[in-house]
């Protein structure tokens, strides 16, 4: 009697320790592992699959039935699309604002703020498509009102994600205009403020609010409800924080 | 007058063997090369054409095909080869195969004329017949007005009946050219009646030099070519 | 099912992929030719690096490849730099550099038909043409080439429709620019990031059609070369 009772506490305790799988946006990709390790302090059980990817393709694949729980993305038209379909179960909430900034491998004089795109040395500017990628559509924002968009149009290569742009910028492009986060990751630490990279004035664009929801298919599960409520607590904004975002 | 003095390593059917020959050829003699298959023959034949390497001195009138190890390349020898499988260049008609050689117009006319070829002198060589092809192979040896005329049991594949054709046109060309001519062959009839000389080799080595009456009738020999 | 303004079709991407994939296999056959022929006639120790590496862009992943042409070829190494600074040419992110990608991405589908065609002709046919006085390169261009018609056929078509279909290597190069390197490939797959799907089934079956047609007149002219009796 023991023995059983004991087979089925085991068997009990493995069937909610489980793994919760995760729609996370490119540009979120620097900070997730970190935040990662955050929330399996308070969650040792809970294995987190993290699918990484441009938000308009993650949410494609959401709507074709992907087996996700939650769904961070890199702007809200997603999220509410998503919530109107009823395939998100929660209304999308901002998790965190995102940020523009400039980044060159070569050292950059940033004192002139976006007009250093108009120096001859720079032959070619990469920025995340704006038809695809929701930080495009803000560096295109902010192009615009710098009044330099048509301007400079002949020199932009364009990323299809956000982490394509950052490729581009450190490899065969002069400069593009990236994810703040990208450069506040270990990967980037080469990379140092102010000679290769700098903020974006931020009053050139709308802050890129990133919206969060859980999924049909997250619904009713516990561990990605910890997981959601985690994402909005003090210990994660922290984290963000840290990562250039800015956070309530 | 050519001289020839050769060796070569060979890796034959019959395992590993030298080629070592040494003769010299009258102008427009007109030699048989027999022997039991693997001994040599066709190899002494690509050597003499510089499609294969060997070693010694292989001097042609004045002009040093072969000297030690150096080379005249097959482009400069002046050589016609007809090969066992016909080889003719496959996107072209007769006519073109021959004017491919040397654009002599007179002396495709002539030579087509010879092997009654001359009707089908436009035809694509695809859609010829076996001895139809041979002849072919033979006129184009023929073009460049070759010093050695170098052929590859040139009869082997034909009917009885297109190989005594093809004889007699193979003698005519030689009656007419006066080529200096040696053919490979397997057969002690065709042997006896084109060449005024026939070699036999085995093993890489010549083991007979002689008239086609020496060779092929002394009883001697008989029981030898007879085994061949 | 939306009503399709086809007055809007932008057909840019189109001309873009069939120019790109026109252009390779005219310069891979120019290139490739040698190399295949040397190939198909040597027998030195160096051959099988030679086609290993020739064979390379097959298995390599095009992202893979697309992501070490990008650093090779970028301005700022000794090579991109080279060929911009000094001549002017911009090897990334212009149509130039998906032509040079594209030779790389579809070399061994170009050389291999080719070795294969050239490695089964009769030897002794090439032989004759060197007994005729003839040089390897008119033996090559005179006698080979012309009796490889059907591995040439398959040589020119496997490289076009490989090109047409590259996708990988020219979104990591080509930098999705309008009119330059946005090809055909890259603005479907953008219109299905976007979920614009009624433009993109539209423009997937318009390059499906275009390149059937293609297709179709290449096998065409082959089959009545065939009947003639030319091949």
């Amino acid at each position: 009697m023991k023995k059983m009772a004991f087979i089925l506490l085991l068997s009990l305790a493995k069937v909610s320790a489980g793994e919760i799988t995760i729609a996370v946006a490119a540009n979120v990709s620097y900070a997730i592992e970190a935040l990662k390790k955050e929330f399996n302090a308070a969650y040792p059980q809970t294995q987190v699959q993290v699918i990484l990817g441009s938000s308009g393709k993650l949410t494609a694949q959401i709507k074709h039935d992907a087996p996700y729980g939650l769904f961070m993305s890199a702007n809200m038209k997603y999220p509410e699309a998503l919530y109107s379909e009823k395939i998100a179960v929660t209304e999308p909430v901002v998790y965190a604002q995102g940020a523009l900034a400039f980044l060159s491998v070569k050292d950059q004089n940033y004192t002139v703020g976006m007009n250093i795109l108009e120096s001859q040395e720079i032959k070619k500017i990469a920025i995340a498509n704006p038809q695809t990628a929701p930080y495009g559509v803000a560096a295109a924002e902010a192009l615009k009102n710098a009044g330099l968009y048509e301007a400079l149009k002949e020199k932009f290569v364009y990323g299809e994600s956000i982490s394509q742009t950052v490729t581009y910028a450190t490899t065969a492009a002069d400069i593009g205009l990236v994810a703040k986060s990208s450069l506040l990751s270990p990967q980037m630490s080469e990379y140092k403020e102010n000679i290769h990279w700098s903020d974006v004035d931020e009053t050139l664009y709308t802050p890129i609010n990133q919206g969060m929801v859980i999924l049909k298919k997250g619904e009713g599960n516990p561990e990605v409800k910890a997981f959601y409520d985690f994402m909005l607590s003090g210990k994660a904004k922290e984290i963000l924080k840290n990562f250039g975002y800015k956070v309530e | 007058m050519i001289q020839i003095d050769i060796h070569k390593n060979l890796h034959g059917s019959q395992g590993d063997m030298d080629l070592d020959v040494k003769l010299e050829i009258q102008k427009g003699e007109f030699i048989a090369l027999m022997g039991e298959s693997g001994s040599g023959k066709t190899t002494l034949l690509r050597v003499l054409a510089g499609l294969e390497k060997a070693e010694g001195d292989i001097r042609v009138e004045d002009v040093y095909w072969l000297k030690k190890q150096k080379m005249l390349p097959p482009q400069q020898r002046e050589i016609g080869f007809v090969f066992q499988d016909y080889a003719l260049f496959e996107n072209m008609s007769v006519e073109e195969n021959l004017l491919y050689v040397n654009n002599d117009k007179v002396l495709v006319k002539k030579l087509l004329q010879m092997t009654e070829l001359n009707r089908l002198a436009k035809r694509n060589v695809k859609s010829l017949s076996g001895g139809q092809k041979q002849r072919v192979s033979l006129c184009r040896a023929m073009m460049n007005k070759p010093k050695l005329l170098l052929m590859d049991e040139p009869l082997s594949a034909l009917d009885p009946a297109m190989r005594t054709k093809l004889q007699d046109e193979i003698l005519k060309l030689h009656k007419t050219f006066g080529t200096t001519t040696i053919m490979v062959s397997h057969d002690t009839d065709v042997s006896y009646n084109l060449a005024d000389r026939i070699l036999v080799l085995d093993h890489g080595k010549i083991v007979a030099d002689g008239t086609p009456q020496e060779i092929l009738l002394k009883t001697s020999t008989i029981t030898y070519t007879l085994c061949i | 099912m939306e009503i399709f303004d086809f007055g809007s079709l932008d057909f840019a991407p189109f001309i873009l992929s069939f120019k790109l994939a026109g252009l390779t296999t005219l310069i891979l056959f120019v290139l490739s030719l040698p190399l295949a022929w040397y190939l198909s006639q040597t027998n030195s120790k160096t051959k099988p690096i030679l086609e290993a590496v020739t064979a390379l862009p097959i298995v390599l992943p095009p992202s893979v490849l697309g992501f070490y042409i990008l650093v090779v070829l970028s301005p700022n190494s000794a090579v991109g730099g080279f060929f911009e600074d000094l001549l002017g040419v911009k090897l990334v992110f212009s149509f130039t550099g998906l032509v040079v990608a594209s030779c790389f991405y579809s070399l061994p589908f170009m050389v291999q038909p080719l070795q294969s065609g050239f490695e089964s002709l009769n030897k002794h046919m090439l032989e004759a043409s060197y007994l005729a006085g003839k040089s390897k390169l008119q033996t090559l261009l005179k006698i080979a080439l012309p009796n490889i018609k059907p591995s040439l056929i398959t040589a020119l078509i496997i490289t076009f429709a490989h090109t047409v279909g590259e996708f990988g290597v020219v979104l990591m190069v080509g930098g999705s620019i309008p009119g330059e390197t946005k090809v055909a490939s890259v603005a479907i797959y953008e219109m299905v990031e976007v979920m614009e799907y009624g433009k993109a089934h539209i423009y997937s079956a318009l390059m499906v059609l275009m390149s059937f047609i293609v297709l179709l007149a290449v096998y065409i002219f082959n089959h009545t070369q065939r009947k003639i009796g030319v091949l």
